[in-house]
């Protein structure tokens, strides 16, 4: 299953080259039909391109609202401009300018390095705040800081006069002091398309997107969400500081309000219509909104009238389509047009599905080491509620260990205290000796203990394969010492290899189980902790289960500890069974010894009497 | 002496205009897990009421009631237009859905009525003052304290006692189980805009009162600062969002009353410094409320 060189690099670099063909190509060809005022709009559309695929490669990645990027677009405004004015110019805006601004004399180009620079700079400590507080996708405080960003640089913009001119006089442009022609956007837009779409497929791109999809998820396949963000976020910034670089050139100066809410607007309408997961769906979302802008301000200037659509055709008609959009898109298709494919993913499909078929999955592994996971008298109390109260459950590697309870009787919550899901209040979690206890939860998943989910939580929009592929990639890295299963071996054992195009959003219960498996085996662990993996499921393919569950352990060479209702499923597939209730282990031993003691039997099938009878 | 006690119900004036948004914000993030950054809309909305009442002679007694009505008619169109339909969505669509209501509603009042910000004229008594024991107090905060403090007595009770406020507190818990126990979603995520509405329209009244303004974006800044009290509070505390309002206009005030004179100008961005901390370090805010989320 492994990629190839065309199917990751090639094809998205050929993709690129088309859209950015396209666009130019196309904004050359209505340039060309009109006089200047098309001249520039096609210019402002393409710069506005750049903008937007720097939100593409955070917010769309990552699934963060950021409202932040244009206040670090207006810092690269003002400092291109404050560089690259010359400073005879200069003084007649800012003759006041602090630390020897005013002389600074820099060629553009030279200025937008130094910006990028800065920014960066600044960047990478917004950066760290944002990874503080916990920033993931859909999450307010990420949002609130950034919004927080805008507003203070727009304050910051209008208050220190001395160094921005404020927002009467601003800072103009001298003749010859910024860059002419077409050429240098055509540059930056044709690096930042080839940039973003690239960076889908890096492997930080890659970890960003399954922490989009769902976070807990991404950590319990060993995904440790912030430094993916975090270069996200840095590539991001590059891309706006060149995008804002070049907007103040172009429009030949630079105000408080260039980069503050309207244009916030504008963008992130561009980014959501056309689809913000996605470079064409970006980059289709700049098109479409710079056509119905365009299309509703020439409509509104009084230009044509139309009888009876006077109430309509009025100044602000413009504002009304671009929130109207972004508040339509959102309602009717939230992911845009596109969602998130790409141009050219019929044929990377068609490609791919000329793969050989993989080997089968063998129980290879077999001669790892032998290993042991405890929890020792481990405690979770929630308020004053005792969920788990000094439970101890073992498991060593090559068995398959049941943990039945009556509902409520904290099965889950144990199995989440020791993949670092919810707080241990007292006890340990150890393997091999080496204490877990209180660590977050992908370097448990890293320490070779995967996990399945009782209501599973896939990444919803991407495809199968990758499910299982993001975390062979986190294998790769952090389970070097182990054999490590192969990726398609795992989703063919599954039954998902004719469906791994196919995005997780679209599978059925049984599929979405068996692939919750695969990507957890796909981690290479030690242990593998299953809840409810047949809950849902039907009979027959419950039955089946049983062998699944047991045959993909083996090939891992992983111990597993599996939480389920379906007792026949349970004393089929067990080697040893703890019994909790009322989180308390009551029980433990053969499925024989558990289920002729006198405590399950009240516990799991009510009283004595009742079971007898 | 005297002037920290000026100060100390300066504050709370202002902070209680922020608690009865919080207030508002955090019931319906709680019944729906939205953070409604469309909230500002009902003062921006009623804030055009209020001046069109106005400018054909209304007293601010008229213009009170009509701008409570306002709020609430306002809460429950937004729910029914917008809301209902992101119901569930991931995070992200409801969070950029609720801007997105932002700047249409801005948009239209841009589009129909003017992009310039019009004058209500306020009310006279707005800068008298009063005695008490020898202390110069603004009316305009003594009213606002007394007002909130009336209505958050009434939500209190209403919250507390009434079968509707049961229901909500319990949806607020727990949605699923509260539906399994026969509370109607439809009728509580109504019922908590609505009140958001009324909680709104009395913040709106003495925001406007201040203010004299309406404009498109008349809404925005008591928003931000209603969402920043909210999440102080812990988002989904409702206690925790009305000491986070009264928290906030307690800093406001005393950080203008504290800073050099030449530094005034940069108090609102000495603030958004200040939220960007607050959120990078306690993201969770003051007030914790335990959310368990079933994995």
């Amino acid at each position: 299953m492994r990629r190839d060189p065309v199917d990751r690099w090639l094809l998205p670099a050929g993709e690129s080259a088309t859209l950015f063909a396209v666009l130019v190509g196309g904004g050359a060809l209505y340039a060309a039909a009109g006089g200047s005022a098309r001249d520039t709009l096609v210019s402002q559309m393409l710069v506005n391109a750049v903008m937007v695929l720097g939100l593409q490669v955070y917010i769309g990645n990552t699934g963060i609202l950021s409202f932040g990027h244009m206040g670090f677009a207006a810092i690269a405004g003002y400092a291109v401009a404050i560089m690259a004015i010359e400073p005879a110019f200069k003084r007649l805006f800012i003759p006041e300018a602090p630390f020897g601004l005013a002389e600074v004399d820099l060629h553009p180009l030279v200025a937008t390095a130094v910006a990028v620079l800065f920014l960066l700079l600044v960047g990478f400590f917004l950066g760290l705040g944002l990874a503080r507080s916990g920033a993931r996708a859909g999450a307010v405080a990420p949002t609130m800081i950034t919004l927080a960003l805008l507003f203070l640089v727009h304050e910051a913009a209008r208050n220190f006069t001395d160094l921005t001119g404020g927002e009467r006089s601003g800072l103009s442009f001298g003749p010859g002091n910024s860059l002419q022609g077409r050429g240098w956007i055509y540059a930056a837009l044709g690096a930042s398309i080839l940039v973003t779409r690239l960076f889908r497929e890096t492997r930080a791109g890659r970890l960003a997107q399954a922490g989009r999809e769902d976070e807990l998820a991404a950590r319990a396949s060993g995904i440790d969400p912030a430094p993916p963000q975090m270069i996200a976020l840095l590539l991001s910034i590059v891309l706006i500081t060149i995008g804002a670089s070049l907007r103040v050139q172009l429009l030949g100066s630079m105000t408080p309000n260039f980069f503050f809410f309207s244009y916030t607007l504008l963008t992130l309408s561009m980014l959501v219509v056309g689809g913000r997961k996605s470079v064409t769906g970006a980059l289709l979302g700049v098109v479409i909104i710079t056509a119905g802008n365009e299309l509703t301000r020439y409509l509104a200037s009084g230009a044509v009238s139309v009888p009876g659509l006077g109430w309509l055709l009025r100044e602000g008609l413009s504002d009304v389509f671009l929130g109207g959009a972004m508040l339509g898109f959102m309602i009717l298709r939230p992911d845009g047009l596109l969602g998130d494919r790409e141009l050219a993913d019929r044929i990377r499909v068609r490609r791919r599905s000329a793969e050989p078929p993989p080997e089968p999955l063998t129980a290879g592994a077999a001669a790892e080491p032998a290993s042991t996971l405890t929890a020792r008298e481990v405690t979770v109390q929630f308020g004053g509620f005792l969920a788990v109260h000094e439970a101890s459950v073992e498991v060593r590697s090559g068995e398959v260990v049941g943990l039945i309870g009556p509902n409520g009787a904290g099965k889950t919550t144990l199995l989440n205290a020791i993949t670092g899901v919810v707080p241990v209040t007292h006890g340990r979690v150890t393997l091999d000796g080496h204490d877990l206890t209180g660590r977050p939860t992908h370097r448990i998943a890293r320490a070779g203990v995967a996990r399945t989910f009782q209501n599973f939580r896939l990444f919803p929009s991407l495809p199968l394969r990758e499910h299982v592929a993001v975390a062979a990639l986190v294998a790769e890295r952090h389970r070097r010492d182990r054999a490590r299963p192969d990726p398609g071996a795992l989703l063919s054992a599954g039954g998902l290899w004719e469906a791994r195009e196919r995005p997780a959003r679209e599978v059925d219960t049984g599929t979405a189980r068996r692939l919750e498996l695969a990507r957890a085996a796909a981690l290479a662990p030690g242990f593998l902790l299953l809840d409810e993996p047949t809950t849902g499921m039907s009979e027959a393919e419950s039955k089946a289960m049983i062998e699944h569950v047991r045959s993909t352990a083996a090939a891992v060479g992983a111990g597993v500890l599996v939480i389920d209702h379906d007792l026949h499923f349970i004393t089929r597939v067990c080697d040893r069974i703890f019994v909790l209730d009322q989180g308390r282990v009551i029980a433990h031993g053969t499925p024989e010894e558990v289920q002729a003691h006198p405590q399950v039997r009240a516990a799991y099938l009510g009283t004595p009497a009742e079971a007898s009878g | 002496m005297t002037q920290a006690v000026q100060n100390l119900v300066d504050g709370l004036g202002q902070g209680s205009i922020f608690a009865l948004l919080a207030l508002g914000l955090t019931l319906i993030f709680g019944v729906m897990h939205l953070l409604n950054f469309a909230h500002g809309e009902l003062i921006t909305v009623s804030s055009y009421v209020a001046y069109a009442l106005a400018s054909r002679g209304a007293g601010w007694e008229t213009l009170a009631l009509a701008i409570v009505a306002t709020s609430v008619l306002t809460a429950v169109a937004i729910e029914f237009l917008a809301f209902r339909w992101v119901r569930g969505a991931n995070e992200f669509t409801m969070l950029l859905t609720s801007f997105g209501v932002h700047f249409v509603v801005a948009a239209l009042f841009l589009m129909y009525v003017s992009p310039r910000p019009l004058n209500i004229p306020k009310p006279g008594w707005i800068f008298q003052t009063v005695r008490i024991a020898g202390v110069a107090l603004e009316v305009v905060d003594l009213a606002t304290i007394a007002a909130t403090a009336l209505t958050l007595a009434a939500t209190s009770w209403l919250l507390r006692k009434t079968l509707f406020g049961i229901a909500l507190r319990a949806a607020a818990e727990d949605f699923d189980a509260a539906r399994i126990m026969g509370v109607r979603s439809n009728r509580v995520i109504r019922g908590a805009f609505a009140l958001s509405g009324v909680l709104a329209g009395v913040a709106g009244i003495f925001w406007l009162m201040r203010t004299g303004t309406a404009a498109p974006s008349a809404g925005l800044t008591p928003l931000l600062f209603g969402v920043i009290a909210a999440i102080v509070g812990g988002l989904g505390s409702l206690g925790g969002a009305v000491l986070g309002g009264l928290a906030l206009g307690l800093t406001q005030v005393f950080l203008r009353a504290w800073l050099p004179p030449d530094l005034s100008g940069l108090t609102e961005g000495l603030i958004f410094v200040l939220i960007a901390l607050l959120f990078i370090l306690r993201p969770q805010g003051f007030v914790t409320v335990h959310r368990a989320e079933r994995v």
